[in-house]
């Protein structure tokens, strides 16, 4: 039972990175969780899907850049050190 | 290439010579060295008492009867400690500012403001919480009581130390059984805080995605994750003195008291117009609310057992 807190970092990455992935156009938008369709009015209940798809939303907007550079020094890393 | 090698290897030997011929340097006092900073004013002195005392400055190491003394009492070196602690002063005020910014200090002090009765009364409280009637965090002034005060707000001392327990505890049963090696102590840290991490970060995510609005800050999050581990410790030595049959004995008691201890303590927390009340509601929202509840309370038992039972055979 390896589960150390490396892994749970590279687990991190690999889950933001694929966050990051999710194509708006193509995918998102054929699913119903395009960005500019989860105005739901001003209700009380946000509801967990308009929760989601604002969580998808604000990761893919502020993580572009720093995963940019979490990568670039991951790749040079691993090449380097396996 | 080796003929070129000794010759390298013995040209930076001859050129390390002039360095170690500096030893023998008080047949020249007081003149100027260019490797040296200060004025050599020691030898001066020397030359005037005629005591024997090395001459000091950078780059002369001190030869005399008491070289600790000479070397503390020159005035280069009081120079280079009052230089160091003042970079050691200015480094720390660095730390502190930027401390500051990451997570205030001053809030992770009411978790260690805990006193011995209090201590001992929680650890009952984690074992046996059937009889405990009032839940509710006393508040004093629109802030939670210092723990010291109220046996129901949460601190960080009770899991820190059980946790650095539970890896000890781990490597004790591990060399028990002839398993031990040192990096196996840093794998069970390591492997239980990551997933003290994963739960905090599946806690946090189900309670923005179910959008509850809570006073449950993260550290008090923290803290009430750690309490699992008092029950894992207190498992894994009755496994070690009674074998399997204490271990599960032990463990079942802690399981069903952490449980019963998660739901009574997150009942206040997430659903709180419900709990006020007193009463179960049906509503769908707090059905959401109490299912979370009850999966957190739940996965308690499956960690503890998860965490341990590999350290008992």
């Amino acid at each position: 039972m390896a589960f150390t807190l490396y892994s749970l970092l590279q687990a991190a990455l690999l889950c933001v990175n694929a966050i990051a992935v999710l194509h708006e156009e193509r995918f998102l938008k054929n699913i119903g969780w395009g960005t500019d369709q989860g105005i739901g009015g001003f209700g009380e209940e946000p509801g967990i899907k308009s929760q989601l798809m604002n969580l998808i939303r604000s990761v893919r907007t502020v993580m572009r850049v720093p995963l940019i550079i979490v990568n670039s020094i991951v790749i040079v890393l691993l090449l380097l050190f396996g | 290439m080796h003929p070129t090698g000794l010759a390298a290897a013995g040209s930076s030997g001859t050129t390390r010579q002039p360095a170690k011929r500096r030893i023998p340097v008080g047949s020249q006092p007081g003149m100027a060295d260019p490797h040296q900073l200060f004025d050599d004013t020691s030898s001066a002195q020397s030359r005037a008492y005629g005591t024997p005392r090395a001459p000091s400055g950078l780059g002369y190491p001190a030869a005399s009867a008491s070289p600790q003394a000479a070397f503390l009492a020159d005035p280069v070196s009081n120079m280079a400690m009052a230089y160091g602690s003042s970079l050691a002063a200015q480094g720390k005020e660095l730390v502190d500012k930027n401390m500051d910014r990451f997570f205030s200090v001053s809030k992770l002090k009411y978790y260690f403001a805990v006193d011995t009765m209090y201590v001992g009364r929680k650890l009952g409280l984690l074992v046996f919480p059937y009889l405990h009637q009032d839940w509710e965090v006393q508040y004093q002034q629109d802030t939670p009581v210092a723990p010291r005060f109220d046996i129901n707000a949460p601190d960080l001392y009770i899991p820190a130390m059980a946790f650095i327990t539970y890896v000890l505890v781990a490597g004790l049963a591990l060399g028990t059984q002839d398993r031990f090696s040192p990096d196996l102590l840093g794998l069970q840290a390591s492997s239980a805080l990551a997933w003290l991490t994963l739960e905090v970060l599946v806690i946090l995510l189900s309670l923005y995605l179910v959008t509850i609005n809570t006073d449950l800050t993260t550290i008090d999050l923290v803290a009430f994750l750690g309490y699992k581990y008092v029950g894992m410790i207190g498992g894994v030595l009755m496994g070690l003195l009674f074998g399997k049959i204490g271990y599960y004995l032990v463990l079942g008691w802690c399981c069903l008291s952490i449980f019963v201890f998660m739901i009574r303590t997150l009942r206040l927390k997430i659903l709180a117009e419900a709990a006020a009340e007193g009463v179960p509601v049906r509503g769908a929202r707090n059905q959401l609310r109490m299912y979370l509840t009850m999966a957190v309370a739940a996965a308690q038992p499956l960690l503890m057992y998860w965490l341990t039972f590999h350290l008992v055979r």
